[in-house]
């Protein structure tokens, strides 16, 4: 338990920092050092435990389905690393405090903080490799919100997207990588993986485990060609800097590489990849350290230098350069931490980090120099300080790697690299707090508070120390952690400053001298630098990837243009293709039925489907035309229904033909009465050539339907219409007892739309469109005539008679053609009729009740029709009819179906009408209406 | 009989039309209707939920007409699932849209609820000609709530667009199913199951073209390549609490083809170019988007081609994974449309357009939303998305050419991060002081210049940042209780390819 | 007897329907179109009443109603477009 506390005590302590942040910049950093504290104290419980070579583990199933459990570990490499982060971040914490100004929200800068810090632990401490993904990334996300922290800096916004995409990136790519680690291993913990060294090596799997480790590895540890996010990360306020980039997050590539060391090491790909990478990086960086003049930027290319000298080590293979690894880790986040606070404090008080404005400090800020100093002779390795030690174990490992069969190859790029790394060590320290005091300080420069200058000078302590006494400081520690990154006990080494006059003291002496002597030739050199032709990394990612964005716009622009015939052309074309397709992939045999002779009459309503089709492909330009055929076309399918023995049908579409007219010639007011003549193009000759085979198909197909016999469920509906469902007509009783959850949907579907023509019609006139809308003109000359007497009259004389129509269909409906559907269609004609006849304000006045309530009213009475049948204990819309004798009338049927065909009738009238009557109210509004 | 199984379709049928009948015009009591008839599905939907996770596959005859004659409602543990998502999602959008947009316009809660009504029918109907029917109810209602409270010339154009190709594809749908009756004389999806296996030769070609043509429609509403092209559009130019709710529609497309296939037992391995089209065309469009919106429309794309991926795999195990994901991308893409509206609205003069601006109100609050959801959706840990991805990936193992299909995963993870990384850190991160004066958006100092504006925005946002935050905390949850849920998807597929259990259910063992 | 009559009476109908269409195709103007539909539609009610005739039903004569009752309202509805533009003022 307590291991996982490690970790989530952090994470889950965030948000203390940035609630104490209400009291005062000190509440807050204490409640973010005590919670640090709090996850140091657990941890070093673990380590009697650890010493006693036995590793505690905690774990609990997460999601085993993807065997990602949050199960944790701690052993040597983790205790290291753990300890690093916490103590690391708690003098970080110390030093943020003082460093941040009272205007930066200093709160959420320690959440951010605590957020990493948990996570980083999590990388460090996780058995499971998914559960290491998910903490990788959340550095990656951590690191993204710390560098963006000062996020009204254009540096800091593309500083922190740059360091997000190639390190989340770079963890896409490990996620892959585990992925295949954990399939090829058996396990995703890595307890079990490690001890799977051969298995993994021999699987065919090996290189693409290993590329895509190795990606995930490279881009955290910035090594080349992923180095360039780094130093645009140093946008990041300078305790971020010290404690992400340089002492801990830029790590986790080389922790995970000394994790998977043991399973992946030892191979000649991974010699030459790694060490490679390793050697290659530590001096391009080295060279380029050297020209840079922002403190920071000279310490981040250091940084990324010193980080290909961990990979290098990692990269050889050999148990003890392992180790000089391990006790390299150690020792750079010791003295770089240090030196980038104390590039802070010099940002702090003199007002920048510019190397070429700066020079003599060393008399106005000697404690700042002393630490500096201190520090900066471990970088470059001059005893007794701690880095000389790893440096000379790194000399001597180098000096044993033999490259390509060249021996001496790796030794002399390690030796220039050294020479620059000297270089740009001396000019960091020289060019800051040595030479003459200027008088040109941006401020004017001091010795920070004490807040500022303990933290790192507590660092330089250490460094010191170590240096000193290695053995008694650094000994148990390293070689714990070597133990465990070997997975054996490591080989027998001791820690000392004099080993005697070994080759690698030589070099560093030779090294030393040489980059003394380059920096005294420091301004030609820069001048030649300064003319050279660099490829500029960041200008390179930028240029892509605005080359990528500017491409995406451009296919996205070109594909998503908006046209509707482009999405109904592949609408067409996909499924006629996948019909097609389908269908030739399927057995077919021609139908059997007997097919019906044609008749005179018959033939005539074809030619007239035919010909009014052709017509209105012809003459559809003009919109009027165009309905008319369509009127014609809709008028034969009514006459069909009748001969194909469909009088409901045949009711319904009469007076569906006649609503839709009327609809159609409304919103045709409001458009052009001539479609836009298109010019004849390839594209109409494809569309023609599309709608044809698609017509054509759909031809067959009828014909396919109509010429095979089925069985059908149709049957029973026939049979048990009368005596079930009580009613004679089989139409009707499909319609509002059979299936009378469908008629159900659809009603509610006609409500909803006239509806949403009453809300859109609104938003209309009320939105932004109103303007345009209510100055809208036609632009045609109408006769004056508006409402014809002859019309008036007829259309009088029609509504009673019409209204009893509609009573006599909807009555009759269970037993013969009609129902509550025709019904309501007859009644909204007849009322439509009113409305053109006189006007819409004058039908408007005499109408005294509202649609929407008549769809509200019809929903409920079909609703509660069928809620009848639930509380009678029987499923929702159950029917129920009965004979009942009436004196002087007879024997009526009753039937709860009544009952739903009204509500049917009274939805479809409110629809109807509220879609037409708002309509035509919209004309009313218009520029036209208004005269 | 169990009667509760009506329930999620009767309710909103009941409240929608009382509030057009009797309260049409007092937005509170509308308001307090539809959140009691949203509250009341959410517990109908926890309860059926319940009843479903014991794997007995409940039917209700309606009008107690035996199936297949009658039309029959199905309750297995997917319809529960999709009917509890529905239910979450239709009550949080809800809380956030009574904050000012349902008063923007008429009927917006009759219209919000029958969409729910349709939805709820869709998922529940075991007949596919109901199927269509509510089909139709959702589409209606959501055309009335993409073009509610009026809006420019764009919304109303990209509306047109929406409703022209969904009544393409629902005469399409007529066709289908005409054609699937004429093979097979019955609409219950159980007997059709059933009746496939006995289509005589001479007609199967008619009743594979039927179920091809089922399919386009569905990959329409799905927006699957090449019938993507509409949802952009659609979903960026919509009221920001109605493509919230759109989120949900385009997954019926997806459960209807989950439905019929698995049924069908027809596999879908041959979809998988297009739902890797549809993956990498979303991505590539969040990184070339202009506004908040289209990016998280093309992110909504680009998450359905991985549920495409997922559901091709044609397995249990893939399917499972696609449902896990699926959820994850309803509750993502609904929670990322509500932030896009309240950048829309806290924003004024900008909307969402991706270019610099003045700092806006709550920008912090917001921003800290928008940093969540972007990382849920771009699959990045530790959320739901990341592990939705990895189920994904995992399922996708079988596969033939598994290596293309996971380059693509990654890659297309990797551009949507890139893409959400450049819009939050514009959008949030680089705002100029210089142009506005700041404090003339100040909560506590309203100036004239405020009041003018139409959008409500100085006003609290509580109650928004308590709807999205409940969509958080159900992905959260999602993550944590990964396992159980997967678990349950697991149960689900394995019932849902289990079709002999499904058809013996409905119609009952004898026949 | 009836029999010949009722053929009689479909071919007839069936040579208007087809002259019908030929000044619906052929116009001129919009007007003779719309008054070639009409035309249409009246034949389109005898053709009902026949069929019921020859049928021996009265099933069909409801939407011959339905026809004689509406068919003038759709040719209103044309005009009405024709002179006003809007047909609901």
């Amino acid at each position: 338990m307590s291991i996982a506390l490690i970790v989530l005590l952090p994470l889950l302590g965030a948000v203390f920092p940035a609630l104490m942040m209400r009291l005062g910049k000190n509440e807050s950093a204490i409640a973010a050092s005590s919670v640090t504290i709090l996850s140091l104290v657990l941890l070093l419980t673990n380590i009697f435990a650890i010493s006693q070579s036995t590793v505690p583990q905690a774990s609990w199933p997460w999601v085993p389905q993807i065997d990602l459990n949050a199960s944790f570990f701690v052993d040597g490499l983790g205790l290291l690393f753990a300890v690093m982060i916490l103590g690391i971040g708690l003098l970080v914490t110390v030093y943020a405090r003082f460093y941040l100004s009272p205007q930066e929200a200093l709160g959420r800068f320690f959440a951010y903080l605590l957020l990493f810090q948990g996570a980083m632990l999590g990388v460090v401490l996780s058995n499971n490799i998914l559960l290491l993904i998910v903490f990788w990334e959340l550095t990656s996300l951590s690191s993204f919100l710390l560098i963006g922290f000062k996020s009204d800096s254009q540096e800091g916004r593309q500083g922190a997207r740059m360091a997000l995409a190639v390190t989340a990136g770079g963890g896409l790519a490990l996620l892959a990588g585990m992925l295949l680690l954990g399939q090829v291993a058996g396990s995703f913990e890595l307890t079990e993986i490690l001890k799977e060294g051969e298995k993994i090596r021999s699987s065919p799997y090996y290189l693409s485990i290993l590329a895509l480790v190795l990606i995930g590895c490279f881009t955290k540890s910035a090594q080349f060609p992923f180095h360039f996010w780094l130093p645009h990360a140093m946008a990041a306020p300078t305790p971020v800097s010290a404690y992400l980039h340089s002492a801990t997050m830029v790590k986790a590539g080389i922790f995970l590489m000394l994790r998977l060391w043991p399973v992946l090491a030892g191979t000649q790909t991974w010699f030459y990849v790694v060490a490679g990478t390793g050697v290659i990086t530590m001096l391009i960086a080295a060279v380029i350290a050297l020209f840079r003049d922002d403190l920071k930027s000279i310490l981040a290319y250091s940084t990324i230098s010193h980080l290909g000298i961990m990979t290098m080590l990692v990269g050889f293979g050999s148990e003890m350069a392992v180790v000089a690894c391990v006790f390299h880790v150690i020792n750079h986040a010791i003295f770089k931490a240090a030196l980038f606070m104390n590039a802070g404090i010099v940002d702090h008080e003199t007002g920048t980090r510019d190397i070429s404005r700066l020079g003599g400090l060393a008399s106005l800020m000697p404690i700042s120099a002393i630490t500096a100093t201190l520090a900066a002779a471990s970088m470059v390795g001059v005893p007794p300080m701690n880095g000389f030690l790893s440096k000379e174990m790194m000399l001597e490992e180098v000096t044993h790697a033999t490259a390509i069969g060249v021996a001496w190859l790796l030794p002399g790029l390690v030796m220039l690299a050294s020479v620059f790394s000297v270089a740009y060590s001396l000019r960091f320290l020289l060019y800051t707090y040595f030479g003459p005091v200027r008088n040109d300080y941006p401020a004017k420069p001091h010795d920070p508070s004490r807040g500022l200058w303990l933290p790192p000078a507590c660092l330089v302590v250490l460094a010191i120390l170590i240096g000193l006494f290695p053995e008694a400081w650094a000994g148990s520690i390293t070689r714990l952690a070597s133990d465990a990154a070997l997975q054996s006990k490591s080989p027998k080494f001791h820690l000392s400053l004099w080993h005697g006059w070994t080759p690698a003291l030589m070099m560093s002496i030779f090294a030393f001298g040489c980059g003394a002597t380059a920096l005294s030739l420091y301004v030609p050199v820069r001048s030649i630098w300064n003319k050279a032709l660099l490829p500029d990394a960041k200008g390179l990612y930028d240029l892509s990837l605005n080359a990528c964005v500017r491409l995406a716009r451009i296919t996205t622009d070109r594909s998503f243009n908006g046209s509707l015939h482009r999405m109904l052309f592949l609408f067409v074309l996909a499924a006629s293709a996948l019909g097609g397709v389908v269908f030739a992939r399927s057995s077919y045999e021609r139908g059997e039925r007997e097919l019906l002779p044609i008749n005179t009459s018959m033939f005539v309503g074809w030619v007239l489907v035919i010909v009014a089709c052709f017509v209105l492909a012809w003459k559809h330009q003009s919109r009027l035309i165009a309905l008319l055929t369509v009127n014609i076309v809709g008028l034969i399918s009514s006459i069909a229904f009748i001969y194909l023995s469909a009088p409901d049908l045949a009711l319904t579409q009469i007076a569906v033909e006649v609503v839709t007219l009327i609809l159609m010639l409304l919103a045709l007011h409001f458009l052009p009465k001539e479609a836009i003549n298109e010019v004849i193009s390839w594209r109409q000759y494809r569309d023609i050539v599309l709608s044809v085979a698609v017509g054509a198909s759909v031809g067959f197909l009828c014909w396919a339907m109509m010429t095979h016999d089925f069985q059908s469920i149709s049957s029973y509906y026939i049979q048990h219409s009368k005596p079930l469902g009580g009613g004679a007509n089989v139409v009707n009783v499909i319609l509002v007892d059979f299936r009378g959850f469908d008629t159900f949907g659809e009603i509610t579907v006609i409500g909803i739309a006239a509806m949403a023509i009453y809300a859109m019609l609104d938003g209309m006139l009320t939105g932004p469109l109103s303007a345009t809308l209510l100055k809208w003109t036609s632009g045609l000359r109408f006769s004056p005539n508006r409402h014809p007497m002859m019309m008036v009259v007829v259309t009088r004389v029609m509504l009673p008679l019409a209204i009893l129509v509609a009573c006599y269909i909807f009555l009759r409906g269970h037993n013969l053609p009609g129902g509550g559907f025709i019904a309501a269609l007859v009644v909204s004609i007849a009322l439509i009729m009113q409305y053109m006849a006189s006007g819409f304000a004058w039908a408007d006045e005499r109408v005294h009740f509202d649609y929407h309530a008549l769809i509200g009213g019809g929903g409920l009475i079909a609703a509660i029709t069928g809620i009848g049948s639930i509380v009678l204990g029987k499923p929702f819309l159950t029917s129920g009819f009965k004979y009942v004798d009436f004196p002087f009338i007879g024997k009526v049927e009753l039937a709860s179906v009544s009952a739903f065909d009204l509500g049917v009738f009274l939805t479809v009238v409110g629809g109807v009408m509220l879609a037409l009557a708002n309509l035509s109210n919209l004309g009313r509004m218009t520029g036209d209406g208004k005269q | 009989m169990n009667h509760w199984m009506i329930f999620p379709i009767l309710l909103p049928a009941v409240v929608a039309p009382l509030i057009v009948l009797a309260i049409r015009n007092d937005i509170v009591l509308a308001r307090i209707f539809s959140i009691g008839c949203s509250v009341a599905l959410l517990m109908v939907g926890g309860y059926q939920f319940g009843l479903a996770s014991d794997g007995v596959i409940r039917t209700y005859a309606i009008g107690n007409w035996s199936p297949p004659f009658g039309i029959v409602l199905v309750l297995d543990r997917l319809s529960a699932t999709m009917l509890l998502l529905t239910a979450v999602i239709g009550l949080f959008v809800l809380l956030y849209s009574i904050t000012g947009w349902d008063n923007r316009g008429r009927h917006f809660h009759p219209l919000f609820q029958f969409q729910l009504m349709g939805l709820n029918g869709a998922f529940l109907t075991g007949d596919l000609f109901n199927l269509f029917v509510f089909f139709e109810v959702l589409l209606i209602a959501s055309y009335g709530l993409m073009v509610h409270g009026g809006g420019g010339a764009t919304r109303i154009r990209a509306g047109i667009q929406y409703v022209v190709m969904n009544l393409t594809g629902s005469s399409l749908f007529l066709i289908a199913i005409a054609l699937i009756y004429s093979a097979t004389g019955t609409l219950n999806m159980a007997d059709l199951s059933r009746k496939i296996h006995e289509t005589p030769a001479a007609t199967q070609a008619i009743l594979s073209v039927g179920g091809a043509l089922l399919f386009i429609v569905f990959a329409l509403k799905s927006a699957l390549f090449p019938l993507h092209l509409w949802l952009p559009g659609t979903y960026a130019n919509a009221p920001g609490p109605a493509a919230a709710l759109f989120s949900i529609m385009t997954k019926v497309g997806v459960y209807s083809i989950v439905r019929l296939f698995t049924l069908s037992s027809v596999g879908l391995e041959w979809v998988l170019p297009a739902a890797l089209a549809t993956l990498m065309i979303g991505s590539i469009g969040v990184l070339a988007s202009r506004s908040l919106g289209q990016q998280a429309s093309f992110a909504t794309l680009a998450s359905m081609g991985t549920l495409f991926v997922a559901i091709s795999g044609s397995n249990s195990m893939a399917l499972s994974a696609g449902l896990y994901y699926l959820i994850h991308s309803t509750l993502c893409v609904a929670g990322i449309f509500l932030i896009v509206d309240l950048v829309i609205v806290k924003r004024p003069g900008f909307g969402d357009a991706l270019v610099e601006s003045p700092k806006f109100p709550y920008q912090g609050i917001i921003a800290c939303m928008f940093f969540a959801f972007a990382v849920a959706l771009s699959g990045v840990p530790p959320l739901s998305g990341f592990i939705g991805k990895i189920l994904v990936l995992k399922s996708t193992q079988g596969f033939p050419n598994w290596h293309w299909i996971w380059l693509i995963l990654f890659v297309t993870s990797f551009v949507g991060l890139v893409g959400m990384a450049r819009s939050g850190s514009l959008l949030f991160w680089k705002c100029n002081t210089t142009q506005l004066d700041v404090a003339l958006f100040d909560s506590n100092n309203p100036s004239p210049q405020v009041n003018s504006i139409p959008s409500p925005v100085a006003s609290s946002i509580v109650l928004q940042s308590v709807a999205i935050g409940c969509f958080f905390a159900l992905i959260a949850m999602l993550s944590v209780f990964a396992s159980p849920v997967s678990v349950f998807m697991k149960e689900t597929a394995e019932q849902l390819y289990d079709s002999q259990k499904y058809v013996d259910s409905v119609l009952g063992k004898d026949k | 007897m009836i029999g010949y009559a009722v053929l009689f009476g479909f071919a007839a109908i069936s040579i208007a329907l087809l002259m019908n269409l030929w000044r619906l195709a052929m116009g001129p103007t919009v007007l003779d179109r719309v008054l070639a539909g009409d035309t249409m539609v009246v034949n389109m009610i005898a053709l009902i009443i026949l069929y019921g005739v020859q049928r021996n039903t009265t099933l069909y004569f409801e939407s011959a109603l339905l026809l004689a009752m509406f068919s003038f309202i759709s040719t209103i509805a044309y005009c009405r477009f024709l002179l006003r533009g809007d047909i609901i003022e």
